[in-house]
């Protein structure tokens, strides 16, 4: 099994999934208002390659997805990945029952069809966003003004965790130049005794 | 020498100086440490014996790591974890994984074993049986869900390339023309070659297809057995039933050692394709792990 220091490393980086950008909370059924009606399903489409303006829909993926299924874990998240990169680039947002009107504004800003999201079903009502050639944090803020997702306060233990994360990446700089430098310097020795040894060789 | 020949008795001296000739230590040495002790003889090597050199072997067991820093999870925080870093992929393809760490030691036997779950992992594998067509062990095999039965039919097919099984099982009246067949070549490579060692030549072919069909292949290496325990989409009952089907399994495989070796479970840690591993403390849930219904699906 995988040393326990590693593993440990690797479970501190799971922070990553609980703050940053997208951690909020989407409203659900007892906490959903007229504006801002719950939110049932997400469908992102993107397409394989960063050309066209695909990346920052790659990178909403990556980065702001894991947040958000880890705060709303009832909530259905699919993405489907295709190789049409002149396709488009679209996440579709499901609500109950109705679309607030921030969100029916800024999904008729650029009206796309995403042919590979789901449809809606009875009780369901959904709002489709372009996000072709946007940064992953623009279509995040644009998500938020449609749902009305809270933000998830970061605690003090994540606080401090962070920066015991980060303390230990500032470290890793010049430890890792100073076993550079040992490694080095054992190499060279050991390059110069060969050389040595084999011009002693030579002599004899 | 003669600070020593001045002390020693006229025959020790004989001996002694002989003995530090290094051509002749070897026949008188023995004779020589019964009566009197000699500066330097203790550590002179024998000639032909192997030298008694420290053990290089390292500790007899594995090290087991204290587990005293890593953070434990209830079943469904692991659950959680594991799906938000899962997201967007496919919930049928992504496993989750169970890796069991045991107290065992570095030598000896180890567990091997196959099991069934409750809730199947696997899509159906498609197995084929090795066997003289219309033999009893052929129409058993067949009802059992093999999808090919048979044997020149077989060999002729992988023959040609049509490997369309995932398992092979043979029936030891089948093993003679399986020989002769030579297709260890093709079979051998994709550990689909069946063998007496490997469990895969049986009598009661009907029961182990339907084994294989639902079941799980698991051996411990390095200490630890690794098997996939359910799909991303199962809910937190489901993947609960199944390792403990597991655990139950692996302890009974150990206690059936007992009379050997002693193997215990020593920690379990839930995984998946993509995701780190989560040492789980053997709660389902704590009270703030979302309803279990959250849990299952996409």
């Amino acid at each position: 099994m995988v040393n326990l220091f590693k593993r440990l490393r690797k479970l501190e980086t799971m922070l990553q999934t609980k703050i940053g950008t997208g951690a909020a909370i989407f409203p659900s059924i007892s906490s959903a208002s007229k504006e801002f009606p719950a939110v049932t399903r997400l469908h992102l489409t993107y397409a394989r390659k960063i050309d066209q303006g695909h990346g920052g829909a790659r990178h909403f993926w990556r980065k702001c997805l894991p947040r958000l299924k880890y705060h709303n874990p009832g909530v259905p998240m699919t993405v489907a990945q295709t190789s049409n990169q002149q396709g488009p680039a679209a996440l579709t947002i499901y609500f109950a029952e109705r679309v607030g009107s921030a969100a029916t504004a800024l999904a008729n800003e650029k009206k796309v069809k995403d042919e590979l999201a789901p449809a809606p079903e009875a009780n369901e009502q959904s709002a489709v966003l372009d996000i072709k050639n946007r940064t992953y944090q623009q279509i995040w803020d644009r998500v938020q003004a449609m749902t009305g997702a809270k933000v998830v306060p970061v605690t003090p233990d994540d606080i401090a965790l962070q920066h015991k994360l980060s303390e230990i990446k500032k470290k890793a700089g010049p430890d890792r130049q100073r076993v550079q430098a040992i490694r080095q310097a054992k190499k060279d020795q050991e390059r110069m005794l060969a050389e040595a040894r084999g011009q002693v060789e030579k002599q004899v | 020498m003669s600070s020593y020949g001045s002390v020693l008795p006229t025959a020790a001296r004989g001996l002694l100086s002989s003995c530090r000739n290094p051509l002749r230590d070897a026949s008188i040495a023995p004779v020589l440490s019964n009566f009197q002790q000699v500066r330097g003889l203790k550590n002179k090597p024998k000639k032909g014996k192997e030298q008694p050199t420290k053990s290089r072997k390292g500790p007899q067991e594995f090290r087991q790591i204290n587990l005293k820093d890593m953070p434990q999870y209830s079943l469904c925080d692991a659950m959680r974890y594991i799906r938000a870093i899962e997201v967007g992929r496919e919930p049928t393809v992504q496993k989750y994984e169970l890796h069991i760490r045991l107290r065992t030691k570095r030598d000896g036997p180890v567990i091997r074993n196959m099991l069934r779950f409750p809730h199947a992992v696997q899509t159906e594998s498609r197995i084929c049986v090795i066997c003289p067509p219309g033999s009893k062990a052929a129409k058993e095999a067949l009802a059992a869900g093999a999808v090919l039965v048979g044997e020149q039919e077989v060999f002729d097919a992988v023959k040609a390339g049509t490997i369309e099984f995932d398992r092979c099982l043979a029936h030891p009246d089948s093993l003679p023309a399986l020989n002769k067949a030579a297709l260890g070549r093709i079979l051998g490579p994709r550990g689909l070659m069946p063998s007496v060692k490997t469990g895969t030549v049986v009598e009661d072919v009907a029961a182990r297809v339907e084994m294989l069909r639902g079941g799980t292949v698991y051996r411990e290496r390095d200490a630890v057995i690794r098997l996939p325990v359910g799909q991303l989409g199962f809910s937190p009952e489901q993947l609960r039933d199944n390792m403990r089907v597991t655990l139950d399994q692996i302890k009974k495989d150990a206690s059936a050692l007992t009379d050997r070796v002693n193997k215990e479970v020593y920690e379990v840690v839930l995984s998946s394709t993509n995701g780190p591993g989560f040492s789980l403390n053997g709660e389902f849930r704590t009270e703030n792990s979302p309803p279990t219904s959250a849990l299952t699906g996409m």
